[in-house]
């Protein structure tokens, strides 16, 4: 909690505030009468288990990311290889947020403009933000958190003390507890551990070993964040019906009524706040991905590289929303939420037997 | 050379192919007209099934600016019938203030179309917590009713209905998302408002009761007001408690309610109700002195216990459960088969009614 552990707890923290937006309540509560709560349980050690053994295998080099201790030594294709493999997954993890807010913002606040300008305007911003260098990345989370966690917090309590949220519900799919867990929702239930991952690069700014008290208060945060995001939509919409929704979440944000604010639904204040929450969660993975790619090639300081790379970045996202309107973006999105799943795990225990031996 | 010219084409069409997705783009609010209600009807004068009607507010700088305009279509689905009312105007519809939606009793009997009220949840830019209620003696009358004490067009209704101004325990709010709730959830069934037109003003004192199909039953004001005892433990009311030439009327400050499924390893399941009241006598045909006040309380009991054992008896009748015993059920019982348990078990269940009736004085004359 002192000093610089406070940034892992940030990354921590960004990947819960974004599970809302890209589609894990929704996933989730498809399983909430076949092995919901516990595989939300089991997701919780395995994840909380990951990140204890990512943070062992970083301790051992503080202050540097993955691409300087691959520098240390690792033939070249091999180090090319991972970084640009991890790299693309990072962008995949970034794009995959990015089409879902803007699929949002487009179904909700303006249908008329297209998605692409949604997309354009968001990637002047990122584009500004992910050439940063990794400490000023880090200050911009902070600050947003700060700005926008009481918010979202207080939304999480106005839906928590709704007259309308009915805790028979609730206690209905408690009911339903005692079946096996399925590896799809525990897959997909680990999405809100996963924000260590990001250590990989900002592994850099810290320099000291993280405390245990961080993962208890992790454990507890986590464990309210996964059993809210699911079980605040499965109270206000009903067991049997919320599962018709595609955005449990702005359902549960729209029927929240402020009478006496300014603006009377709820659904504003929470588009505005995830705005934010978006753009700094994908700033993060994207300046990961970036900062990868970066360590492929020699000359650090070279722009023409950069440059090159920011058009791929986002001419590939570009396409990705023309393409994603034929597709179902929701549906694409949970192969991923499971895919990483596993690319996680194999990461994890190869840095962890790897990384050792090598240096 | 002819790489490069094909690259820019390319790129170029790229550029411009977003122009041609954005349409009509966004709208001025002066090009904009708002609709504040929706009203369904069954059709009359056509083939059709229902009658769509909107009531759009006319903005307008006046102190009472009430102004609105009613347009109606009749069509088989409500869209269609919209897309018709599209042409009737000016400037383009724009549902996002659109907080109250009425439906015709005639709809919901037998069986409501499920579209009618998927239609509203499907819209982007309906309010999830927009209002429903039954319109009396059609939907299109609550529409057109202005009264006296209005300021802006429908607002009364909001406000009545949002409990922002007159606070009433004989009206029962559902807002969208909870009717929708209502329909699918299993144990808990949808309960509506009744919006009455008398004359010039409107009268909001009872609820229409459905099953997962169509409006059942609907309870008289004082029925209605014993059941918002339990939906919002609503206070601000008076309970007249009858008893011959003994009878008096308390005003009520505080209502707890609480009930319990007693169904395990009993011969005789019965739903244990706990009601408790408080408040000071008001008015009373008698006189009432302070000294025996334990005596009005009793009888205020006695009454009380069967009024609401007389209301939830009606609801067992009829097979409807606005207030979720069934859903409590489900919530206790871990059985698979829980809810076919609860759905035989219903019908015969027993409601032992406990009622404590706290009076505090009787007001400012001993």
């Amino acid at each position: 909690m002192v000093g610089k552990n406070r940034y892992f707890l940030y990354l921590v923290i960004l990947n819960m505030l974004t599970n809302v937006i890209i589609f894990v309540p929704k996933y989730l509560i498809q399983y909430r009468f076949d092995g919901l709560i516990l595989s939300m349980l089991l997701a919780t050690v395995i994840g909380i288990g990951l990140m204890y053994l990512d943070t062992i295998v970083y301790a051992r080099f503080p202050g540097q990311g993955l691409p300087e201790i691959l520098d240390l030594g690792l033939n070249k294709p091999l180090k090319i290889f991972v970084l640009v493999g991890f790299s693309f997954f990072w962008f995949i993890a970034g794009l995959i947020s990015l089409l879902g807010y803007i699929d949002i913002l487009h179904r909700i606040i303006n249908p008329e403009l297209s998605k692409v300008w949604l997309l354009v305007a968001f990637l002047v911003v990122l584009g500004f933000v992910i050439q940063l260098p990794t400490r000023k990345v880090m200050y911009l989370l902070e600050i947003i958190l700060l700005l926008n966690v009481p918010f979202i917090g207080f939304v999480f309590i106005k839906a928590l003390t709704s007259d309308y949220l009915n805790w028979d519900s609730i206690f209905e799919v408690v009911t339903h507890a005692a079946t096996v867990p399925k590896l799809n929702p525990v897959a997909i239930a680990s999405y809100v551990f996963s924000g260590y991952a990001n250590i990989i690069v900002f592994n850099r700014l810290l320099k000291e070993k993280i405390k245990s008290i961080n993962f208890v208060i992790i454990f507890f945060v986590s464990l309210l964040t996964l059993f809210t995001s699911v079980f605040i939509p499965i109270g206000m919409h009903g067991s049997d019906g919320v599962q018709e929704y595609i955005y449990p979440w702005i359902m549960t944000a729209d029927s929240l009524r402020l009478p006496y604010s300014p603006v009377e639904r709820v659904v504003f204040l929470f588009l505005m706040l995830y705005i934010n929450i978006t753009l700094i969660s994908v700033s993060v993975h994207w300046h990961v991905a970036f900062e990868l790619m970066k360590g492929v090639y020699k000359s650090k300081k070279s722009k023409t590289n950069n440059r090159l790379l920011m058009a791929f970045f986002f001419g590939l996202s570009i396409l990705a929303v023309l393409r994603f309107d034929f597709m179902h973006p929701e549906l694409i999105s949970m192969y991923w939420l499971i895919a990483r799943f596993f690319v996680e795990i194999i990461a994890i225990i190869g840095f962890f037997f790897f990384l050792r031996r090598k240096i | 050379m002819s790489h490069y010219r094909k690259l820019l084409g390319v790129l170029f069409i790229l550029l411009l192919l977003p122009t041609t997705l954005s349409g009509c783009g966004f709208k001025d609010i002066d090009k904009r007209i708002f609709v504040v209600s929706v009203g369904v009807d069954p059709a009359k004068n056509s083939d059709k099934k229902f009658l769509v009607t909107l009531k759009l507010a006319i903005p307008n700088v006046q102190e009472v600016s009430n102004e609105f305009l009613i347009i109606a279509e009749e069509g088989d689905t409500i869209a269609e019938a919209v897309r018709i009312m599209k042409a009737k105007v000016d400037k383009e519809l724009d549902f996002s203030h659109a907080k109250l939606i009425v439906y015709n009793e005639k709809i919901l009997k037998p069986e409501i179309e499920k579209n009618l009220y998927y239609w509203f949840i499907r819209r982007r830019d309906f309010q999830e917590m927009s209002w429903v209620a039954i319109g009396k003696p059609s939907a299109q009358e609550v529409l057109k009713l202005k009264p006296k004490s209005e300021r802006l067009p429908s607002n009364s209704l909001f406000l009545i209905l949002g409990k922002d101004g007159s606070e009433s325990a004989y009206v029962i709010a559902e807002f969208l998302f909870d009717f929708k709730k209502r329909f699918s959830e299993k144990g808990l069934d949808p309960l509506l408002p009744i919006i009455e037109v008398k004359k010039n003003i409107f009268e909001i004192d009872k609820v229409g009761l459905l099953d997962k199909k169509g409006l059942k039953l609907q309870l008289s004001p004082k029925e209605t007001m014993i059941l918002n005892f339990f939906v919002n433990e609503e206070p601000k009311t008076a309970l007249k408690i009858e008893n011959g030439e003994q009878s008096f009327v308390i005003d009520i400050q505080g209502v707890k309610t609480n009930y319990k499924l007693m169904t395990d390893s009993l011969k005789q399941p019965y739903i244990k109700v706990d009601i408790k009241l408080q408040g000071r006598i008001e008015e009373a045909l008698f006189d009432v002195s302070n000294k025996n006040l334990r005596q009005y309380e009793k009888m205020a009991n006695t009454f009380t216990k069967k009024q609401v054992r007389d209301v939830l008896v009606k609801l067992q009748k009829s097979k409807v459960d606005p207030l979720g015993f069934g859903l409590r059920y489900r919530s206790r019982h871990f059985e698979k088969d829980d809810w076919e348990t609860w759905e035989r078990l219903y019908p015969e269940i027993k409601f032992k009614v406990n009622a404590d009736v706290q009076i505090k004085d009787t007001g400012l004359v001993e």
